[in-house]
C-alpha cells in the first residue's frame, strides 16, 4: 500500500457534535493527521449522546463519538482562557486546515478569527460550519439537527402521505442535517486545498447547514420557481408500487418504476387475476388506484419471506430492497465480502465493528488506523513534541485547568 | 484583502457519464468548484431527470425540467450515441483529454462499452475514475439492480425512521443519491490532490449503500453494543425534551422546537406564559420531561396552535431556544435570509429563461 492520499496534511478540529467532526473524519480516514481539540474535563458533547455499551452512560464509550473520532488524536484546551487561545494559535500555525462548528457569535471569544490566524499562517484553510451561515439576518439563530432538518425544507416533504394531515413533518433518523453539513464542508475544504497548490494561499470556507439541505430537495424546490406549486408531504406518489409492505417477518420495499418491472412482479406472483384489471394497467393508474392495489398486494406479500422475495425479485431485475435492520446489515454476506464494517479495539469500549469506507480508492485506500482518543489522550505528544512546551509549562497549564 | 477570482478546479476536465441524481450531484460539486464538466448524453437514453417535472410554466420538454436544470448547472453537454462504435471512439478521445471520469451505470456497463478503467487508463495513465453504484463494484450482490428510492430502506435508514408504531418510512427525498454524490466528490478531490503530488491516478469504487450506512453509525453501534434495534420514534430524541414539530395557526403550518437543556426549558416555559412550569419539579430535568413526554408535547402544542410558526420562532430564538418553521419549497424560495446571503442563482437559460435555482 502506498502513502495515504491526505497523509501530508495536518488538520485542527474544534468540533462539537457531528458536523465538524464528520468533515474532519473524512480527511482523517484518508490519512490526514487530525488533532481534535476538546474542552478540558467535559469534552465534546457527543461523548454524552451514546449509544453506550449495555446502555450504561460512559463519556469514553459513546458510540457516536467513537465512530466520528477514530483516526484522530485528541487534546484538551480551554479556548475561553487567554492562555488556551494562545495554545490554539500556536497549534493552528502548524496546521494546513482548521475545521470548526463553534457558533458564529462565539468564534471571536474562542480565538477563531480568520484574519488573525491567516496572518501567521497564510496557507491556512479555515472552514467554519454554522447552522445558518456566518452572515445574513439569521446568522445568530440557535439550532439543533431537528430544527435544521425543518429549516432546510426536507421535513416538510416527509410524512404519512394522503390523509395524514394530523401528523407532523418528520425528521430522518440520527443527526442527518449535521452529517450533510460535514460532507459539504469536506468537499469545500479539499477544493480550497487544491486551489492552494496554485496560489500558495489558504482561504476562509463557510458552510451553512440550512443551505446544504435546501440544495438537496430533489425535484421539490423547483416546483415553486418553475410552476408556482408548493410541494407537500401529503401528496400522492406519482407512480406505484413504490411503498413499504409487511412480510411474514420484517418489511420489504416494493419498487416498480419501469413497466417491465411491474410485469415481472406480476409474473413472480403467479399472474393473479386481479393484476389484469384495467385500473392497474400502467404505473400512473396503479398510483391513482393504490388504495385498492395495496390491499391485493398486502394479502400476497404478508406470507412471503423478506429475503426470498428480495432475491426472487432481483433475479428478475426488479429493484426491490429489504428494509434492512441494523442486525441485517452487520450480518450481510455482501457487506462482509466487501469488508465494509471495520473493527478496532478501544480501551474502554472493547472491539467494535464500525461503518467503514464509504468509498474504495485503489491506490490510496481508506484505512482505520487508531480508535477515537480518550479525553486529552495526546496532550503530551502534541504539546511537548509538536509545540515544544516544557514539562513544567504543561504541568502548570494542567493545574490551571487550561488543558 | 484580495481574492483570487480563479476557481479551485480551474483547468480540471471531467468526462461525465452519469445520469439521474447521484452521479450528476457529484459532478455538480466539481462544476461548482470550477471544473469543466462535460456530460455525455444521448437521444436514445435521455436522462430520467429531463423527463420529469417540474416543467417551466407547466410545459414539458427535455430542456424544461427544473429537476435536470437544478442539478446540471455549470456543466456542458455532449450528445453522443454510445451504442455506435464511432460514438465510443469519440468518448475515448474525450477521456484522453480529461482528468476525471465519473459514471453511475449499473455495474459492468462501462466495461461492456469498452470504457472500463483498465481500458481507459491505457489511453490516460493518470486518470481518476469513479463508479457510483447501488451495491458497489464487488461482492455477491454487485449485479443487483438499485433505484434511488430503494437505497433508503436498503441502507437501514427506513427501519429507523418513522412515526412511533408506524411502518418504516422514507425521508422525503432519495437521500442516498446526494449522500453518494457528496462522498464521491470527497473521494475524487482527495485523489486529485494525490495525483498532483505523485502523478498517480486511481480507480474509486463507491457503493451507495455503504456511503449511506456511513451516516447511520448511531443505529449500527446501538446494535453492535447492545444487540438492540433503535425504535422508530417520530421526531423525538433520547436526550432532549421537548423535541418535536408542532402545529401552528394557518393551513398545514408547523414549527420545530428542540430544548437542549433544563435552562432552555425554563426559557420555553416563560415564553409560553407558564412560568409555573419552570418551577415544577416534575419537568425540571430532561429525565422528568422524558417520563411525561406526551404531557409536555401537549402543553407546547396548545401554545403553538394559535400562533404563526414565524412568531413562535422569533419568540423562542429571542430567548436562545432552537426553533424554526417547517419550511416549504415556497418558503425557502422567498426567504429573506437566503436571499441576503446570495444562496440562489439566477442565470439565463435559452429555453426557460431566468429561473431561481
Amino acid at each position: 500500500m502506498g502513502e495515504m492520499a491526505l497523509a501530508h496534511l495536518r488538520v485542527v478540529e474544534c468540533g462539537s457534535l457531528v458536523a465538524a467532526a464528520y468533515a474532519a473524519k473524512l480527511l482523517a480516514d484518508l490519512g490526514a493527521d487530525v488533532i481534535k481539540v476538546e474542552v478540558p474535563r467535559q469534552g465534546d458533547p457527543t461523548r454524552q449522546r451514546g449509544p453506550f455499551p449495555g446502555g450504561v452512560p460512559d463519556p469514553e464509550a459513546s458510540g457516536l463519538f467513537l465512530y466520528l473520532n477514530a483516526n484522530k488524536r485528541g487534546i484538551t484546551l480551554d479556548p475561553r482562557a487567554a492562555a488556551g487561545r494562545r495554545l490554539l494559535e500556536r497549534l493552528v500555525a502548524h496546521a494546513d486546515v482548521l475545521i470548526h462548528n463553534v457558533p458564529p457569535a462565539e468564534m471571536h471569544e474562542h480565538g477563531l478569527d480568520y484574519e488573525f490566524l491567516s496572518a501567521r499562517n497564510p496557507g491556512l484553510v479555515m472552514t467554519s460550519i454554522a447552522p445558518f451561515g456566518l452572515s445574513g439576518p439569521r446568522a445568530g439563530y440557535q439550532a439543533s439537527d431537528l430544527v435544521l432538518w425543518n429549516a432546510g425544507g426536507i421535513a416538510a416533504l416527509n410524512g404519512g402521505g394522503p390523509g395524514t394531515d394530523d401528523l407532523p413533518p418528520l425528521k430522518a433518523f440520527g443527526s442527518q442535517a449535521e452529517f450533510q453539513g460535514g460532507l459539504n464542508a469536506a468537499v469545500a475544504t479539499l477544493g480550497a486545498l487544491f486551489e492552494r497548490l496554485r496560489s500558495g494561499r489558504g482561504q476562509h470556507v463557510e458552510v451553512s447547514i440550512q443551505e446544504c439541505l435546501a440544495a438537496i430537495l430533489e425535484l421539490a424546490f423547483e416546483f415553486w420557481p418553475y410552476q408556482g406549486l408548493v410541494a407537500s408531504r401529503l401528496g400522492m406518489k406519482p407512480i406505484q408500487p413504490l411503498d413499504f409492505m409487511e412480510c411474514r417477518v420484517g418489511w420489504i420495499f416494493l419498487c416498480c418504476i419501469e413497466e417491465h418491472q411491474w410485469a415481472a412482479f406480476v409474473d413472480l406472483m403467479g399472474n393473479p387475476e386481479w393484476a389484469a384489471m384495467e385500473i392497474f394497467s400502467d404505473r400512473l393508474s396503479r398510483a391513482a388506484n393504490w388504495d385498492a392495489l395495496r390491499l391485493f398486494l398486502a394479502e400476497w406479500v404478508k406470507d412471503q419471506s423478506v429475503d426470498e422475495l428480495y432475491r426472487a425479485a432481483q433475479a428478475r431485475r426488479i429493484p426491490f430492497a429489504p428494509v434492512s435492520t441494523m442486525g441485517d446489515l452487520l450480518a450481510s454476506e455482501h457487506l462482509k465480502a466487501r469488508g465494509f464494517f471495520a473493527a478496532i479495539p478501544h480501551p474502554r469500549a472493547g472491539t467494535l465493528r464500525y461503518p467503514g469506507a464509504p468509498y474504495k480508492l485503489s491506490r490510496t485506500p481508506w484505512c482505520l488506523r487508531r480508535p477515537a482518543p480518550l479525553l486529552g489522550q495526546h496532550n503530551r505528544e502534541v504539546y511537548l513534541n509538536l509545540l515544544g512546551l516544557e514539562e513544567r509549562e504543561l504541568g502548570a497549564l494542567a493545574a490551571a485547568g487550561i488543558v | 484583502m484580495s481574492y483570487s477570482r480563479r476557481p479551485p478546479l480551474e483547468g480540471i476536465r471531467v468526462a461525465d457519464f452519469t445520469w439521474v441524481w447521484a452521479g450528476p450531484f457529484c459532478t455538480l460539486q466539481l462544476a461548482h468548484l470550477g471544473a469543466e464538466v462535460i456530460r455525455v448524453e444521448s437521444q436514445s437514453r435521455i436522462c430520467v431527470t429531463r423527463l420529469l417535472p417540474p416543467w417551466a410554466d407547466g410545459e414539458p420538454g427535455v430542456n424544461r425540467s427544473g429537476y435536470f436544470n437544478q442539478y446540471n448547472q455549470g456543466k456542458r453537454s455532449l450528445a453522443l450515441d454510445l451504442k455506435n462504435p464511432a460514438g465510443i471512439e469519440v468518448a475515448r478521445d474525450l477521456v484522453a483529454k480529461s482528468d476525471v471520469v465519473c459514471e453511475n451505470f449499473a455495474a459492468g456497463v462501462m466495461e461492456r462499452l469498452g470504457l472500463g478503467y483498465r481500458e481507459l487508463r491505457r489511453i490516460k495513465p493518470d486518470l481518476i475514475m469513479i463508479s457510483l453504484s447501488g451495491y458497489g463494484a464487488s461482492g455477491p450482490q454487485k449485479d443487483f439492480v438499485s433505484y434511488g428510492p430503494a437505497q433508503v430502506p436498503l441502507s437501514g435508514m427506513s427501519s429507523l425512521t418513522g412515526y412511533r408504531g408506524w411502518p418504516p418510512m422514507h425521508v422525503g427525498i432519495s437521500y442516498g443519491d446526494p449522500t453518494a454524490g457528496l462522498h464521491a466528490a470527497v473521494a475524487v478531490l482527495a485523489a486529485l490532490l494525490h495525483r498532483q503530488r505523485t502523478g498517480e491516478g486511481q480507480y474509486i469504487d463507491l457503493s451507495q449503500q455503504e456511503s449511506l450506512i456511513a451516516l447511520l453509525a448511531e443505529g449500527v453501534l446501538a446494535y453492535e453494543m447492545s444487540g438492540t434495534q433503535p425504535l422508530r420514534d417520530g421526531n423525538r430524541d433520547p436526550h432532549m425534551v421537548p423535541h418535536g414539530v408542532f402545529r401552528c395557526a394557518g393551513e398545514d403550518r408547523w414549527v420545530a422546537i428542540a430544548v437542549r437543556s433544563d435552562a432552555e426549558w425554563k426559557a420555553l416555559a416563560a415564553a409560553m406564559g407558564k412560568p409555573e412550569l419552570a418551577d415544577d419539579d416534575r419537568f425540571a430535568s430532561a429525565a422528568g420531561r422524558k417520563d411525561r413526554e406526551d404531557e409536555v408535547e401537549k402543553l407546547v402544542a396548545e401554545w403553538t396552535i394559535s400562533q404563526t410558526s414565524e412568531s413562535i420562532t422569533e419568540q423562542l430564538q429571542a430567548v436562545g431556544v432552537p426553533a424554526f418553521p417547517a419550511m416549504t419549497n415556497k418558503d425557502l424560495a422567498q426567504d429573506a435570509h437566503l436571499q441576503a446571503r446570495g444562496f440562489f442563482t439566477y442565470l439565463p437559460h435559452p429555453d426557460v429563461g431566468i429561473r431561481q435555482h
